[in-house]
């Protein structure tokens, strides 16, 4: 097969050429070395010796969160941080006695810091405390000359303009965490380093990517000290070394209003509980606060142990987001959903009325009014505005769970609204098939009926709830929640436009709505409405109380004593609703955790934001309708 | 052709296996001093584990009848080729970079291996067709076009480095194949045709950072440029006798993360200076001219152009690593063989050695 020798030799000459040709590369990389080590060598040598090139970073500012009406809700402020550079130092016990001395630290604090890092490079700065004083500034400063390898290094911090007030809607950043690198490197395709600063949480988090904006670098020559040099380098060693401008982040504008904003955390104060109001036509959020909150800018500065203390041991947990991390059960808010079942499925109609004794028994077991007496005869007008659970109960009998299920998801219940903030949780609206496969046992025809009042396995976020009002409000058109508006670039240009998206619509006549709406504005302003202490001629607000128990309790003691009972077993209190009901503009709902009523706990929130909507962005209508307000009430049928 | 093991070890050819020897000894101490007092400190303990490994396979290999390379280059190729596939597909599920294929404990790079899959298929091609002849351009496009599939392949891994290697292995197995004159002019216009189409693109500022992200995702041009400008201080800094060893001060500036890898012989420079580096390079260009001399010394085609192949994946890693510490090259991550740190580089030139050693003993058996 081979025997080929011949040909092996008549190659000889290409082998002496390539041979040649390798030898002759090594050659060119041993001029290189020749060029370095011989030419350039003294002043290479000088330079390992006595002179760095130093990497600084170049923060980039993050962008900027502005209200609907384009004010400051998030900015940056400048921080000073004192870094060591261990390639610098020098006498390190005496340097860093003085340095801890001067910071307030001990030295073993800062040992730890610097073991920490032991693995970065030596001409890298390390943080070693954060957020220093200005009198810390000025010592450092000062007394640089004794401070070998110590330096301080500007930072940008965040400032929140209106403190806790919603938190949880903008978020926090904080220092990247070792374990979060690599993840965060993928996912990026960032090099971040300990000591970079990422959104973790909020919109902070969500939008981080717009919002960071790129780092800088810096290449500054220092001497053996680690202080800059004050002369030019003429010798061109470092032409190809460019120094990089940090790329600002980009800025949002929130569909958040910022008075309506403060309006419903004053309103909370004190209590744990959360408010949402969203904007009818459009999705746009107009408020969102979950309190008890937060002070964001701590997390930024560097948190201080004690306040993540306060923060994880509140048996409130204030970083819990109530109104999209947190379900509860509706009650009685949930019957607007057994009404709009009943109508679509025929069940109810304008004759339909069933009559409430105060109780019904079902299989073998009683089911109770809130009312001891019991309302009497009951048309669905009275029965949303008295809130009479028999008349809901009395109609589920005829409906089966999963349609009241259909027509929940129709108006968003059990399913992320999608709003754009992270972790979003997304409530449950029980089925047959759901429970067969989670207990394995059947659905029992019982469980419809406490359904129907919203008991049972249903849980609703605050944000559903909203949401779900806001669509029936439109006669069936649900849009998906959202709080940015636009992100603009550091011109001011825009770079994105988030606009209003249908997400669902529940089809059905506008009579069925109608005659919901009528019994939610009855509810607030009619004489024997559960919220009529809300009554206000000018805002029309319509809406539904509710009672979310928190413990099971005998049903007569449901609605009685809640005041009576320790502070952890007293219900929630749910009131959701829009205004104004002629010509519905925002819904809204509240939900304040052992307010024991809706009507008296979570209302009044609702009230106090609606009211300040009213005047502030269509005042001219709010007089009109207080004008109008008798014409109105008779609209609703409403005798006076 | 009777194959007797007596017979193999009677005259068996330690050159090559000396001469790996020889450099990883250098490899060894430099690398301990490249890491002495830091996080990677432990590293010279493994790489000595990966060296006893790979003189292990090595061995091994050279035991192999080497017709045996012979008959299963085609093979060899094409399962080579099927595993980059492989490679593409399971990372763009993974959504990202993926160069490693994990057959449980053992992770395989099939990029690392594709080097010598190309000198098998090319010296297995280039000795089956008209092998008297000088080679005219057409004659090319058959290799070309085996050389091209994988260097794509891989490129789009995306790992620019190793998909250049496999360019420049091929040139210097044609330019050795007797690719005529007027070919190997066509050849050089055809690839500065390519170069500058290819820089049209790379006009782009932002398409120039995408390239230079691909050669080395976690830096960008700048941050890089830096590490060579450090480079280049600590390679002048060591001047004519070096700073001695251990004493490297640049090292201790830790080149994150490449000081143990890709800038090693800058380390070596600070501490031995220009007398060591050129105690260096020498053994380099011995190891490089026994493979050339191996190549004349056989007595098939297959050999002679396999021999040149694997001298080309020595020559090729060692000049453009040391070209870009020193300056003349952009950083791409190239191992230095031997004294980089790294198994799966080593093995594939511990496999190489044993390859060449296998074609060596076998002249004296037939």
């Amino acid at each position: 097969m081979f025997g080929e020798e011949d040909i092996v030799k008549s190659h000889e000459k290409r082998n002496r050429e390539v041979a040649t040709l390798v030898l002759g590369m090594m050659g060119i990389i041993f001029a290189r070395l020749c060029f370095l080590q011989v030419f350039k060598g003294e002043v290479l040598h000088r330079y390992s010796i006595e002179n760095r090139l130093r990497e600084e970073v170049l923060w980039a500012p993050r962008g900027k969160f502005y209200s609907r009406n384009m004010q400051l809700l998030v900015d940056n402020k400048p921080r000073f941080d004192a870094t060591l550079t261990r390639q610098y130092l020098k006498n390190e016990r005496e340097t860093l006695a003085k340095v801890a001395e001067i910071l307030g630290m001990t030295i073993d604090d800062i040992d730890n810091v610097i073991r920490r890092n032991a693995y970065e490079a030596k001409y890298r700065p390390i943080t070693i405390k954060k957020n220093i004083s200005r009198v810390e500034l000025a010592r450092i400063e000062t007394e640089n000359d004794e401070l070998p390898g110590i330096n301080v290094q500007v930072s940008i911090a965040r400032e929140y303009i209106d403190k806790e007030i919603g938190a949880h809607l903008l978020g926090y950043i904080s220092e990247i965490q070792q374990d979060q690198l690599p993840r965060y490197r993928k996912r990026d395709n960032v090099n971040y380093r300990l000591g970079d600063f990422i959104g973790q949480s909020g919109l902070e988090q969500q939008l981080d990517n717009y919002i960071r904006g790129t780092n800088g670098q810096e290449y500054v020559e220092v001497d053996a000290l680690g202080r800059k040099r004050k002369y030019i380098n003429t010798d061109n060693l470092f032409t190809g070394v460019e120094n990089i401008k940090p790329v600002p982040g980009n800025s949002l504008i929130l569909t958040i209003d910022r008075d309506l904003q403060k309006i419903a955390h004053d309103a909370l104060q004190d209590k744990a509980g959360s408010l949402v109001a969203i904007d009818i036509k459009t999705g746009e959020v107009l408020a969102m606060v979950s309190n008890p909150a937060y002070l964001p800018s701590e997390f930024s500065k560097g948190l201080d142990p004690e306040y993540w203390q306060s923060l994880v041991g509140n048996p409130d947990r204030p970083l819990r987001d109530r109104v999209i991390q947190e379900h509860y059960s509706p009650g009685s808010t949930f019957k607007v959903v057994t009404a709009l079942t009943g109508l679509a499925e025929g069940v109810i109609n304008n004759q339909t009325e069933f009559f409430c004794s105060g109780a019904m028994n079902f299989g073998r077991r009683a089911y109770h009014c809130w009312k001891k007496g019991g309302h009497g005869r009951v048309n669905l007008d009275k029965a949303i505005r008295e809130s009479c659970n028999i008349f809901f109960q009395k109609v589920s009998l005829k409906l089966d769970i999963d349609s009241i299920a259909h027509y929940a998801r129709m108006l968003g219940f059990g399913k992320k609204t999608g709003i754009n903030i992270p972790r979003e949780i997304s409530g449950l609206i029980p089925t047959k098939d759901w429970k067969q496969k989670t207990q394995g046992v059947e659905w029992q025809k019982g469980e419809t009926l406490s359904c129907a009042i919203g008991q049972s396995f249903i849980l609703v976020t605050t944000i559903q709830l909203a949401l779900a009002y806001s669509a029936v409000a439109n006669n069936g058109k649900v849009y998906k929640p959202y709080v940015v508006k636009e992100i603009i670039d550091k011109d001011g240009e825009i770079l994105k436009t988030f606009s209003s998206e249908l997400i669902s619509e529940l089809k059905l006549p506008d009579e069925y709505f109608d005659k919901v709406k009528r019994g939610l504005f009855q509810v607030v302003n009619h004489p024997h409405g559960t919220a009529r202490w809300l009554r206000d001629s000018g805002l029309l607000l319509a809406g539904k109380t509710g009672t979310s128990q928190v413990i099971r309790q005998k049903a007569e003691k449901i609605y009685q004593k809640c005041e009576l009972m320790p502070y952890e077993h007293r219900h929630h209190g749910v009131f959701a609703g829009f205004a104004p009901a002629n010509n519905p503009r925002i819904a809204l709902a509240s939900i304040v955790e052992h307010g024991c009523h809706g009507s008296t706990a979570a209302a009044p929130v609702v009230q106090k934001v609606a009211l300040a909507y009213m005047k502030k962005y269509h005042q001219e209508e709010y007089e009109e309708n207080k004008k109008n307000y008798k014409k109105i009430l008779k609209e609703f049928k409403i005798e006076i | 052709m009777k194959f007797n093991v007596e017979e193999v070890f009677k005259k068996y050819d330690v050159s090559f296996f000396i001469g790996m020897a020889a450099i990883f000894f250098i490899g060894i101490l430099n690398l301990y001093s490249a890491t002495y007092n830091q996080s990677t400190s432990g590293l010279y303990k493994a790489q000595m584990l990966y060296f006893i490994l790979s003189m292990m396979v090595g061995f091994a290999v050279s035991l192999i009848n080497s017709k045996n390379f012979y008959r299963i280059a085609y093979y060899f190729y094409a399962i080579n080729v099927f595993l980059l596939i492989l490679v593409l597909v399971l990372g763009k599920v993974g959504m990202g970079a993926q160069r490693w294929l994990s057959f449980g404990v053992i992770r395989f790079q099939p990029s690392e291996f594709m080097k010598l899959s190309l000198v098998f298929v090319l010296a297995r091609w280039f000795s089956g067709n008209s092998p008297y002849d000088e080679i005219s351009f057409k004659q090319l496009v058959v290799p070309g076009v085996l050389t091209f599939i994988p260097a794509i392949l891989i490129i789009a891994q995306p790992d620019l480095g190793t998909g250049l290697i496999l360019l420049l292995i091929f040139s210097m197995i044609i330019y050795y194949r007797k690719l005529k004159w007027s070919a190997i002019f066509k050849v050089v216009l055809l690839a500065a045709l390519a170069g500058s189409v290819m820089y049209k693109f790379g006009l782009k500022e932002y398409q120039r950072k995408r390239i230079q992200t691909f050669i080395n995702p976690y830096q960008d041009a700048k941050g890089s440029g830096y590490n060579a400008i450090q480079s280049e201080i600590a390679i002048g800094s060591g001047r004519i006798f070096g700073k001695g060893y251990l004493k490297s001060s640049q090292a201790s500036l830790n080149f994150l993360p490449e000081n143990h890898t890709d800038f090693v012989f800058s380390i070596f420079n600070e501490e031995h200076g220009l007398f060591g580096s050129i105690l260096l390079i020498m053994l380099y260009c011995i190891l490089f001219l026994r493979f050339l001399w191996l190549a004349r010394s056989v007595t098939n085609v297959f050999d002679s152009v396999f021999c040149v192949g694997l001298m080309a994946i020595f020559f090729w890693h060692t000049f453009i690593n040391m070209a870009m510490v020193s300056g003349l090259l952009p950083i791409v991550g190239l191992p230095l063989p031997f004294m980089s740190y790294g198994g799966s580089s080593l093995i594939t030139f511990g496999i190489c050695i044993g390859l060449a050693t296998s074609i060596s003993n076998s002249r004296s058996i037939f």
